[in-house]
């Protein structure tokens, strides 16, 4: 018998004795404990059915007991136990002098069942394969699963007997195991691209201590946060197979190194000062830092012959140290006005060596390793004005300044404006409306007329303009009634913007309903819709990189537009067929993401490339999918102690897109073409059934 | 002498004023020591309030200055006895903290006891302090939950922020709706000087709590990553995996439209079941990443790891 299985009976052994100690105990004692028996039929993707679930046929067990009295408390709750959703949480402490708390749960990350490579020893450091070249028939090919598990231990424990003071200490220790799909280059450049089943064996430990004192009008307190990551494989080895050197084709892919962070966090607020005013501050230093060993030589071309560079150190010496400041004046001179004014100074120093490489293959044969640096700093105000006829209105303006180190654009000026008007007239109701306006103001640096980098505006940077307009209300008539509906409306242009993105928009209308009508019957619902688009504006060039030459065959601008349209809805009632005693749930829900590209060839009088259209180049299905579930859920309070539930659960999930559609393994094994792939994320569509009895003792 | 006409002004509104304050603070004390029900009246028509209460910390008489101690239900509500005398009625001028109050007057009702909280030293940040919301809007003495909350997260979030809901229930999102993370992991609700009211100073360092493993720092650093994770992340969900923003190769080439193949243009013709001779395997299956995938900062040999492909 599974574990899984024979636990819920152990469980309701033990717990039968319950009554007899919680009388003991009077009313000190208590706790629940749910089984819950469950059948699954799941046609197609299971691994996308249960990306962060471990739902199959068999019994999960829930427990809680909680010990409670004038004193002293201790909680325990555990979830799903023994499934890789498990979870165990144990809290206590004295009332008003210690808390204590022991953690445990796993969260997997389900990508892809059943996938196949060409590689044997799929979630280790070493891929290989008998004979060159590969086999393409991939019925010989390996299987096995993309798959993550966190495994999460944490402690702390708090004190607070002496009051004014406080202490916090945590600890915790994450663990992350499984196979990750990652993608390389075969040779580069033009050649096939690879996608290799990674090993992922991390952990981070991290310790948090938070010292303080707190009565008001002073709060203080010094904190320590260190965490240290460490990666199992920081490199790992494949047979590369667009070579064809059987001796030296083994190739090394970087993974994650090693790395140490920890942060010193001053915080402070002071209130009582004159105007009814509370000055707060906010300062941090910390320090990240990682070692590599670097490789002198990699697999260069299909030959498979090592090129070898020369490096000024063989040692990568990373560490990049921020440093943080946040003050801020809260106010409330008048009895109708509240007062913010704040600035903020968040600083990224780039400590890492700087590596001189030699590498004969490139032009020029010596370069260097950039270490970006930024500094950003922020400041502004916050006035809320509370105004006759219940009318409130919130004003605000931000002016940013970022300072990088980037070749293209090294600084940006914003300028935040936003306005929003609340009116809650009546008791049912509140209104609200809103704008905000963006201002960004580029420093773009670039000249060169024959380096196409000086026509792009990358959009994290670019000068931009957007608006947003936003409406909500909030109707409540009775204390069993209620709608909210919302409506938001953002858009973006670069005005500087010449290849890159140069706009984006987003609509989104929201409704929500929640009726209990005469205590017998809950009617809720919800409906959203968004419809979102992204406009680009590039360039296909072999020599001539100004976008504002005539087109020619091989020179030529194009546009892509990005859509999405989503609309998603759900209904479902409560009916209390016995008040308290017996209550069915129904709910349907379903959400439909229609997503596509339109691409527009700018040739001018040049014909497009044989076989396209205008028309036919597009990509109607761009992450296009439909979610549609239902569920059904009668429930029965037996006793005070005892109750039983059962339901019934059926989920579909359609998914389509245009990079998976006719998916091949091995489109070709040469050239611009070739791949070798492996399956990862195709094909993730499924149906599912799900039913489920759910006994549950209370005592 | 004569008395000039501005000191009987004075003499009348002084007077007046001190009169309305010994009649304010008489008021007071008469509450005081009249106008309390206390807490088995309330018991007998609100049971399933007074149980409720009596699981949560507010009934434990170990923590000084708690309800438990002074005047249990209306240490919260307010005095009682008028609205036992009306039997039940409203408008006594008891606190239901329901959503027709005043939100300033529901928070000074619970900071008045909670002010010497590690928990609120930066409510005055909070964007829900600003936006009208109040504690009684998430948290309930009466809930018989963890913390007090109304509901569990992230179904109270999804109480106001509909908007955020939609997006986690894209294909793409973290673990929220499955219940294995908290919306509070990220944010904290009641105020600091992280943006969005984040539990970090900044969007990264947030990030890097649960995925060290991008933290580097790499030889070969990509500026927007180090940046801003949002340049290419949307954090609550997505139509497209990894919670990006968008889509690559057009996710990638927003930024990278250099000669070769970032520039060039990839359509139905360069799928897998178009008929291009080239160019195909930088839009099918994963795009750029099937070969860039160390985007997030690498190690690797020269210009490999200089354009993330090792």
């Amino acid at each position: 018998m599974r574990s899984q299985t024979f636990l819920p009976f152990l469980l309701l052994g033990l717990f039968s004795l319950s009554p007899a100690f919680a009388d003991d105990q009077e009313d000190k004692f208590s706790g629940e404990i749910s089984t819950q028996g469950t059948l699954v039929n799941i046609n197609g993707n299971k691994a996308k059915f249960n990306e962060y679930g471990d739902m199959q046929n068999g019994l999960y067990s829930d427990v809680k007991l909680k010990y409670d009295d004038d004193k002293y408390y201790v909680d325990f709750y555990s979830q799903n136990m023994f499934y890789d959703t498990q979870s165990y949480d144990l809290e206590g402490g004295k009332w008003s002098a210690f808390k204590f708390n022991v953690n445990y749960s796993e969260i997997p990350h389900n990508f892809t069942y059943d996938a196949q490579t060409l590689y044997s020893g799929a979630g280790t450091a070493n891929l290989t394969y008998p004979t060159q070249p590969p086999s393409t028939n991939t019925g010989t090919w390996n299987k096995f699963d993309y798959s993550t598990e966190r495994k999460d231990y944490s402690a702390g424990f708090k004190i607070d007997v002496l009051k004014p003071f406080f202490l916090d200490f945590s600890t915790a220790i994450d663990e992350k195991s499984g196979i990750y799909p990652i993608g390389a280059a075969g040779t580069s450049p033009g050649g096939i691209s690879l996608e290799l089943p990674a090993p992922i064996d991390y952990k981070t430990n991290s310790i948090n201590l938070l010292a303080g004192y707190v009565r008001k009008p002073l709060f203080i307190s010094l904190g320590y946060f260190y965490s240290n990551f460490t990666d199992s494989n920081t490199s790992f080895n494949f047979r590369n197979p667009s070579t064809i050197n059987t001796v030296s084709a083994t190739d090394t892919y970087s993974m994650p190194p090693d790395n140490q962070f920890y942060k010193i966090n001053l915080k402070g607020a002071l209130s009582n000062l004159p105007l009814n005013s509370k000055f707060n501050v906010d300062l941090a230093t910390a320090d990240a830092k990682s070692d590599a060993v670097l490789r002198n030589s990699y697999v260069g071309d299909v030959a498979g012959g090592l090129t070898n560079i020369g490096l000024s150190t063989p040692f990568f010496n990373g560490e990049v140290i921020t440093n943080n400041i946040a003050t801020s004046v809260t106010s409330k001179p008048l009895s109708f006005l509240d007062v913010k004014l704040f600035l903020k100074y968040d600083e990224h120093e780039n400590k890492s060596n700087v590596i001189t490489i030699t590498d004969a293959t490139q032009t020029p044969a010596t370069f260097q390793n950039d270490l970006f640096n930024y500094r950003s700093a922020k400041y502004g105000t916050e006035l809320g004005f509370q105004l006759p006829a219940n009318f409130n209105f919130l004003g605000a303006y931000t002016y940013s300044t970022i300072s990088r180190e980037r070749d293209d654009i090294p600084n940006d000026r914003d300028n935040l404006f936003s306005a929003e008007l609340r009116w809650k007239g009546f008791d049912f109701l509140t209104a609200r409306v809103g704008y905000e306006r963006l201002d960004r103001r580029a420093d773009f640096q670039l000249t060169d007329p024959t380096d196409i980098n000086t026509f792009i505006r990358c959009f994290d940077a670019a000068s931009k303009s957007g608006n947003t307009y936003k409406a909500y209300l909030d109707l409540f008539p009775t204390d069993n009634f209620s709608i909210s509906l919302g409506y938001k409306h953002r858009d973006t242009n670069y005005p500087d913007t010449i290849l890159g993105l140069t706009g984006d928009r987003d609509d989104e209308f929201l409704i929500d309903v929640d009726y209990l009508i005469n205590k017998r019957i809950r009617l809720f619902g919800s409906f959203d819709y968004e419809y979102a688009r992204q406009d680009q504006f590039q360039r296909q060039t072999v020599s001539a990189v100004n976008p504002s030459l005539p087109p020619t065959s091989t020179d030529f601008n194009w546009t892509a537009a990005q859509k999405s349209e989503n609309y998603s809805y759900m209904a479902g009632s409560e009916i209390f067929i016995i008040p308290e005693k017996l209550t069915l749930r129904l709910q349907y829900s379903y959400l439909l993401a229609d997503g596509s590209v339109d691409y527009t060839y700018l040739l001018g009088a040049n014909p497009l490339p044989a076989g396209r259209t205008q028309d036919n180049i597009d990509l109607p299905n761009w992450d296009a999918y439909r979610l549609s579930s239902f569920c059904i859920k009668l429930s029965y309070t037996v006793t005070k102690a005892i109750s039983v539930a059962a339901g019934y659960v059926y989920e579909r999930y359609d998914y389509n897109d245009a990079q998976y559609d006719g998916y091949q393994y091995v489109p070709a094994t040469t050239g611009t073409n070739g791949a070798y792939l492996t399956g990862a994320y195709n094909n993730p569509s499924y149906e599912s059934n799900v039913g489920f009895v759910t006994l549950t003792y209370r005592f | 002498m004569k008395i000039k006409k501005i000191d009987v002004w004075f003499f009348s509104l002084f007077t007046f004023s001190l009169l309305v304050f010994l009649t304010v603070i008489f008021q007071q004390i008469a509450v005081a020591d009249d106008d309390y029900a206390g807490i088995d009246v309330c018991r007998a028509c609100h049971q399933k309030n007074y149980d409720n209460y009596l699981k949560s910390s507010h009934s434990k008489a170990a923590i000084p200055g708690n309800p438990a101690n002074s005047n249990a239900c209306e240490s919260c509500h307010g005095p009682g006895l008028a609205h036992v005398q009306k039997a039940g009625a409203k408008g006594t001028g008891m606190i239901a903290f329901d959503k027709k109050e005043n939100p300033e007057m529901k928070q000074a009702r619970c900071l008045a006891c909670h002010h010497d909280s590690r928990i609120v030293p930066f409510w005055d940040l909070s964007r829900h302090k600003i936006n009208g919301v109040s504690c009684s809007d998430c948290h309930s003495g009466h809930s018989g939950m963890k913390n007090n909350l109304k509901k569990a997260e992230p179904e109270l979030c999804f109480t106001c922020h509909a908007s955020i809901r939609a997006q986690v229930n894209k294909q793409s999102h973290h673990p929220l709706k499955e219940g294995l993370m908290k919306c509070t992991q990220c944010h904290d609700p009641h105020g600091g000087s992280g943006p969005k009211m984040v539990k970090a100073d900044t969007v990264n360092e947030l990030c890097f709590q649960c995925h060290a493993e991008k933290r580097g720092p790499y030889m070969w650093e990509h500026p927007p990553v180090a940046e801003n994770c949002l340049t290419c992340h949307v954090p609550h969900g997505s139509n497209h995996g990894k919670l990006l923003s968008s889509k690559p190769p057009l996710l990638c080439q927003s930024c990278h439209d250099a000669t070769r193949h970032p520039g060039t243009i990839y359509t139905r013709f360069e799928t897998f079941s178009g008929s291009a001779t080239s160019g195909k395997n930088r839009i099918i299956a994963r795009g750029c990443l099937n070969c860039h995938t160390n985007i997030h900062g690498s190690n690797g040999p020269s210009v490999r790891g200089q354009y993330f492909i090792r």
